[in-house]
């Protein structure tokens, strides 16, 4: 099947307007790039029956496009070179195969998009216009020209491939609902998410996937997008739990005017395997009571980054020998923790600078300070030597560390240590 | 013991209030303190108040009790405004670091938000909470999260912090001076239960060894033992 590009030329916006409305037109077709600074390319192959025929894909986007203010010129072509080309020179807006030689013959050269130069070059020798620059011998061009001109013919006629990269990657899984008026309250939206939800949940059961990632990109009638974005730290496709996660989100939505557009996609999947439902419980497995669906809230509401499960690693620097890891990735097994090692129950980040009386130098210490206030110790036990790993500068700030285990009078109980340079730091505190 | 009428009363009173479907599953602390608690132990799915003479402690005592309510497969989740916890610390308590979620959250309001959340998961075990206060109308609402999924809250602060309003329990577990050659992760307590709805307040020295809480029976606490048991 034959490509479709669709070129805009809107000379008039700027640079931030046009990441916006490129973004935008993504509600045509998800390969939508910056065409330069002062254009838009769409790859529409494969969408154009969404809107019912390239005339009115056509029509719709002018008619938006004019309805927000904007001036355009626009064409659809095979390839982006000729799109570009009609866009801006041409009369015809929409070009099919076999017409094009003829539709570009009287373009001026400048539609080639070649530098500046070789323009120049080209009217000096008197060649103003495409069909002129294709009457001469390739082997003359590559002469006087260089590759540069051979290859931009090649690339709008379709002899070689012209790559798009889309302003983001293209999802898997996308589902889109046009509506006829716009909306602008939160319960209307979340009935149309439903909708989508429905449509992508039932693709993604055919497929035994679940969603990690979705964004929701909802068409404000103004030609800007706004977007929610909900993840979750297990793949899934349970509605009621996609929907209790989006709620928290679609509140931030601005509607302004209104959505008039709502595009669902799934950026990220994983393999879910169906589950056995059990006939005795009235909740499917993976209800919104689950736990990981207890994690996915909690992430969307406080950042992933804030809940952690705990993997020990091979080191036993107390700063260094648990991870946090983030609960959205999935577990690795850790190591297995020694437990003649006792640890405090709280670790003081950073370790508090404390003073210390020893009765003999080099000797235990029998009181210490914290702040004014004095403290007897009364049970010791050490020194636990850690020394710095030197595979990492980080921690070289306290060199080799003796570490005491120490009560006071009162009962309480603490970790301090001695650094390289007999400075001592309470570090944590024992139950 | 008690008036037998009396007792007769007490359950038909238990009854009316659902106190008794309400405390029907219980996991044991320690013998002395089983014996003395309405219930023969702590009862789960409830909310209690653990204050602590140094966070830490209150933390070793409710980790110990959400690990037996946890047991191999039960989610335990900690919830608190920063991250000074030390999970290697906890090893010694019995809690199983595969099965534990930590989440930070700043704001206290979103700390209460964490903690309803996570007692009203039906595949959460325990909930340790660094809890700023909660008032009568959001500590009930805990309570009932707490009741319809069977998780069991522990809500956690140093002694000088407000008191959660409505608990089941209330405790304070202060530092107790150890014997010499003690262990520092077998440490001894004073635990006080303050209040215990439908029981009576008490005082107990506890000590944790070889996974087990065991009463210490010195001076104090038989005497309170003795007044309580009189009066």
């Amino acid at each position: 099947m034959a490509r479709r590009f669709l070129s805009l030329f809107c000379p008039d916006v700027t640079d931030d307007r046009l990441t916006q409305l490129v973004e935008w037109c993504d509600r045509y077709s998800p390969l939508a790039a910056a065409d330069g600074s002062d254009g838009i390319i769409l790859d529409i192959t494969g969408c154009i029956h969404l809107f019912g025929g390239e005339d009115k894909l056509f029509l719709d986007l002018q008619r938006r496009f004019h309805r927000m203010g904007i001036q355009s010129q626009g064409a659809i072509a095979d390839t982006w070179g000729i799109a570009w080309a009609l866009a801006r020179y041409g009369e015809q807006s929409i070009v099919h195969g076999g017409n094009a030689a003829s539709a570009l013959a009287l373009l001026p050269v400048e539609a080639l998009r070649l530098p500046y130069e070789i323009v120049l070059e080209l009217r000096r020798l008197g060649l103003s216009t495409i069909s002129a620059v294709r009457k001469i011998p390739r082997s003359s061009l590559a002469a006087r020209f260089g590759s540069t001109l051979l290859w931009r013919l090649d690339r709008i006629f379709q002899q070689a491939e012209e790559p798009l990269t889309p302003w983001r990657p293209a999802a898997p899984y996308r589902a889109s609902r046009i509506l006829a008026e716009p909306i602008s309250t939160v319960s209307a939206v979340e009935y149309v998410l439903h909708d989508l939800l429905q449509e992508i949940c039932k693709r993604l059961e055919r497929n035994r996937l679940g969603s990690r990632h979705m964004d929701l990109a909802c068409y404000r009638l103004d030609g800007t997008v706004d977007r929610c974005e909900i993840r979750t730290s297990k793949p899934t496709r349970s509605i009621p739990h996609l929907m209790r996660l989006f709620e928290g989100v679609l509140e931030t939505l601005k509607s302004g005017f209104g959505f008039e557009t709502f595009v669902l996609s799934v950026l990220d999947v994983e393999a879910l395997h169906p589950t056995q439902l059990s006939l005795s419980q009235a909740n499917p497995v993976e209800d919104e009571s689950s736990f990981n669906a207890l994690v996915d809230r909690f992430g969307m509401k406080l950042g992933f980054d804030q809940v952690n499960r705990i993997r020990v690693r091979e080191s036993y620097l107390p700063e260094q020998a648990v991870e946090f890891r983030s609960a959205a990735v999935s577990p690795i097994a850790g190591a297995e923790w020694p437990a003649y090692r006792i640890r405090p129950v709280r670790l003081i980040h950073p370790p508090m600078s404390i003073k210390i009386s020893i009765l003999i130098p080099g000797g235990s210490p029998v009181r210490f300070f914290i702040g004014e206030r004095q403290r007897r110790i009364v049970r010791l036990e050490g020194p636990e030597r850690l020394t710095a790993e030197w595979w990492r500068d980080s921690n070289s700030r306290w060199g080799t560390r003796d570490y005491y285990r120490i009560e006071d009078d009162q009962g309480l109980r603490f970790w301090i240590f001695r650094d390289s340079s007999e400075h001592w730091f309470l570090h944590g505190h024992f139950a | 013991m008690s008036h037998p009428t009396l007792q007769e009363l007490r359950d038909q009173l238990g009854c009316l209030e659902e106190t008794q479907r309400r405390f029907s599953r219980t996991i044991p602390i320690a013998d002395a303190v089983d014996r003395w608690m309405p219930h023969g132990g702590l009862p789960v799915g409830c909310i209690h108040e653990v204050k602590g003479a140094s966070v830490a402690s209150a933390l070793a005592f409710s980790s110990i009790l959400s690990a037996r309510i946890a047991g191999e497969q039960g989610n335990i989740v900690y919830i608190a405004p920063d991250r000074s916890l030390h999970p290697l610390g906890l090893l010694p308590y019995g809690v199983r670091l595969d099965r534990l979620l930590l989440v930070s959250a700043r704001r206290s309001q979103d700390i209460a938000w964490a903690t309803m959340e996570a007692l009203r998961c039906s595949q959460v075990s325990a909930v340790m909470a660094i809890l700023d206060s909660a008032d009568l109308t959001s500590s009930r609402r805990l309570q009932l999260a707490a009741e319809s999924s069977g998780a069991t809250g522990f809500l956690l602060g140093p002694v000088t912090s407000a008191p959660i309003a409505a608990p089941i329990t209330r405790w304070k577990v202060s530092s107790h001076v150890g014997k010499p050659g003690q262990r520092f992760d077998e440490p001894a307590w004073a635990l006080d239960l303050l209040y215990c709805r439908g029981g009576r307040p008490g005082s107990w020295t506890i000590e944790w060894r070889e996974q087990r809480l065991n009463t210490l029976f010195n001076q104090l606490a038989t005497q309170t033992t003795r007044e309580a048991l009189a009066g």
